[in-house]
């Protein structure tokens, strides 16, 4: 057989045009079809899965050439296509819809394609993507629930996860798909954490959220929420009633400024923010009851997917938006699709500046934000970012909101009630299986990393999860 | 979901209302607060409790009739309904201890139900409790039942007009009392204004003073920042370091002003509610 010609150029997704999406939260990739699929799948050149760099490249290691091939394989039976295909992402990932929309898929699996050296990667995340969405819509998820559920044999442990966010969901799946019962608990009223307040239904519809988080009760897992985990109940209580805990609490507390007028109103935390548009759907508001205040000038102080969130919303909501940055265009730490959609939909970019004062008005609101210029140097700092230094010149740019995307750290809440070992910056120490300084308790995701993706955060769930059926087996064996 | 087993009228804008929360029930400390969702569409408020009964795993909050989701609750929800959400408990507890003579004063719905709560928790553990509750006049005062009395050792009520009580403040029973050399520390809620007067007032006397400051919160986790408040020059989130600060470490005008936040929104909520009702 001929050796296939390889196909440089990806099969393109179409995405919702500019001017229709600027005006609603509707998701802004289309995504790809069965036919348009199949054909970038088939641009793979399936490396062995032994050596595939993309696989390596996957904080959860799914078997991307595997999942890709099952794809082609059917190409004239879609439904058992996407099937095979769905069982062998499941292995390894069990909230595929989300990850294809939310991965940074060009620093992870797509980065060391091989696909890449000679054109484009694999479009790995939108192949996800469609395989999930697919299966959803045409109830192919569910027959696989119930392959899954089967395999599902007791083993009479029970594991309490404390964070309904991605670390504790892989985590509760991992361990469900063992055998394990299984409780969440979550402080919000609904499950998903960052993944619900944090990122935009233009990214992450939250229907396709809630139809992946129903898994969690059809695999028999139960979620309480409403429960603040050290303070409904403590974490000494949980491991009375469960053989062991997991902490996926995340990083969930904002970094604000400390600068002058930092207290000023319509000064909010990207968290703040994100929180009242997606979780509350403020953007709905009045027929949802709660609000957000916005003007028609936002800044945004930030360069990450969650500052590109925050601007892409503000501008939905009818603000004119511009995000600030202190270093160069090259350093922004948001995905490059985001930054390109930002740019698109008419967000404009200042770099190297650095908030130094809000100006507010005489009724205490924000009026404008003093910057200090800053400038690159040669020298490198150890994420490889060019070191920047202020330049003594200042500009202000008016500004009537403002929102602060400069990054969170742990919420304190639950370390400070259970006398955690943690680090000064309050992420929680773990040792090599992410098991706590307290026994039996792991812990994964950015309430042990600071600040980081969605999908490190599940590698961290799956790996503890391991580890915890490991400790389990072996507390009932030492019994 | 979570039921609602009584609600009752408290004067002619606050209601009394009592909610199975076991959850909550079994964990809460003087202090502390809750939060409500009263449907999937409503938004998160942060509550004072009155009490919290671990055996019937019942909460009692009263309720100020004030914006769109408390009209809501008062007027749609019945004993018997259900809310969507009720969570907590949130904050830091007060350290309930032996001060000696303790006092709390209260002239709005959240701080007459905390006035209850605290001075009992602060009389069993050994305390001489005074509580001084001031309503607005006679139609703004709660029914016997509801008023502190039974915690309190020594008990003033005042309306601002003299309709009920003695006539005045807090502040004015409050200022004879300290000038009788009677208090050890004050604990406090209600309005902002008074509680930064009251600041004023105990900090002459170098009198301890510990109060609720109310911010607009939206998770009560300390997860958005939007309770942030400027408390002995630091920044501090009222949710998750409060709700109960030393008074006086608060920036009082900061907290004031950053209240009045979203005025103009509770507005356009409570209208287009009005509205749909037929009432407007």
């Amino acid at each position: 057989m001929a050796r296939p010609k390889l196909i440089k150029e990806r099969v393109p997704t179409p995405e919702r045009p500019v001017e229709e999406r600027v005006k609603s939260f509707v998701e802004v990739n289309l995504g790809y079809d069965f036919a348009s699929a199949v054909k970038e799948a088939e641009r793979c050149i399936q490396c062995p899965p032994e050596y595939a760099p993309c696989i390596k490249g996957c904080p959860v290691h799914i078997n991307i050439p595997g999942f890709l091939k099952a794809l082609r394989e059917n190409a004239d039976n879609p439904d058992e296509a996407v099937k095979n295909a769905l069982r062998v992402i499941w292995n390894d990932n069990t909230l595929p819809a989300v990850t294809g929309r939310v991965c940074p898929q060009e620093d992870q699996c797509e980065a060391p394609c091989v696909m890449g050296k000679v054109g484009d990667p694999i479009n790995i995340g939108k192949l996800e993507r469609f395989v999930a969405d697919y299966a959803r819509e045409k109830g192919i998820d569910e027959e696989l629930l119930c392959e899954f559920k089967e395999s599902c044999t007791g083993t009479g442990g029970s594991v309490a996860v404390v964070g309904a966010g991605p670390a504790g969901l892989t985590c509760a799946l991992e361990l469900a798909k063992m055998g394990y019962k299984v409780t969440i608990f979550e402080a919000l009223h609904e499950a998903g954490g960052v993944l619900m307040y944090g990122i935009p239904e233009f990214r992450l519809p939250k229907d396709i959220l809630k139809t992946e988080l129903e898994k969690l009760e059809k695999l028999g897992v139960e979620v309480k929420t409403n429960y603040i985990v050290g303070k409904t109940v403590t974490i000494e209580e949980l491991l009375q009633e469960y053989d062991a805990v997991f902490i996926g609490t995340g990083a969930g507390t904002p970094k604000l400024l400390n600068i002058p007028g930092i207290l000023l109103d319509r000064i909010y935390s990207a968290n703040e923010f994100l929180t009242r548009v997606n979780l509350m759907k403020a953007y709905k508001f009045p027929e949802y009851d709660t609000p957000i205040a916005i003007g028609k000038k936002t800044i945004v102080i930030g360069a990450g997917n969650t500052a590109m969130d925050a601007a892409r919303s503000a501008l939905r909501l009818g603000s004119e938006v511009t995000i600030a940055y202190r270093r160069g265009r090259e350093d922004m730490t948001a995905r490059i699709e985001e930054i390109h959609h930002a740019e698109e939909e008419g967000v404009k970019f200042e770099f190297f500046l650095t908030p130094v004062e809000f100006i507010g008005d005489e009724n205490g609101k924000i009026k404008a934000v003093k910057f200090e210029k800053m400038r690159p140097l040669e020298e490198r700092d150890k994420r490889g970012k060019r070191k920047i230094v202020g330049t003594g010149e200042y500009v202000t740019l008016e500004a009537d909101t403002v929102i602060i995307a400069i990054g969170l750290e742990p919420n304190r809440i639950l370390v400070e009630a259970s006398g955690f070992k943690a680090n000064p910056d309050g992420t929680l120490i773990v040792d090599e299986n992410l098991m706590t300084s307290i026994p039996g308790v792991f812990a994964g995701g950015d309430a042990i990393r600071g600040e980081a993706t969605v999908i490190l955060a599940m590698g961290d769930g799956k790996k503890a999860a391991k580890a915890i059926d490991a400790y389990i087996k072996q507390k009932k064996a030492n019994a | 979901m979570y039921r609602i087993t009584a609600k009752e009228e408290l004067d002619v804008r606050d209601f009394f209302m009592e909610v199975e929360a076991p959850h909550v029930a079994r964990a809460w400390k003087p202090g502390q607060f809750v939060v409500l969702l009263i449907h999937k569409k409503g938004e998160r408020i942060p509550m004072s409790v009155y009490y919290a009964d671990r055996e019937t795993g019942r909460l009692g909050m009263f309720i100020r009739r004030h914006g769109k989701t408390t009209f809501d609750l008062w007027d749609n929800f019945d004993v018997g309904d259900s809310l969507y959400a009720v969570a907590g408990p949130l904050g830091m507890p007060i350290e309930v201890k032996h001060y000696g003579n303790v006092v709390f004063v209260s002239d709005a719905v959240c701080g007459q139900a905390e006035n209850y709560a605290t001075l009992r928790a602060m009389k069993e553990a050994g305390n001489y409790t005074i509580s001084i509750q001031t309503f607005e006049d006679r139609a703004h005062s709660y029914p016997e039942k509801f008023l502190a009395k039974p915690v309190a050792d020594e008990y003033y009520l005042t309306t601002e007009d003299g309709s009920r009580g003695i006539k005045g403040h807090y502040l004015d029973v409050l200022r004879e009392l300290i000038e009788k050399d009677k208090v050890d520390i004050v604990f406090g809620g209600g309005k902002l204004g008074s509680l930064k007067k009251l600041a004023e007032l105990t900090r002459e006397y170098g009198i301890p003073t510990i109060v609720t400051v109310r911010q607009i919160m939206v998770d009560g986790t300390g997860m958005c920042g939007s309770c942030r408040i400027l408390y002995d020059g630091e920044i501090k989130f009222a949710c998750r370091d409060g709700p109960m600060f030393d008074a006086h470490k608060v920036d009082w005008d900061d907290v004031i002003r950053r209240d009045g936040r979203f005025v103009r929104e509770q507005e356009i909520a409570k209208k287009h509610y009005l509205e749909s009702k037929g009432v407007v």
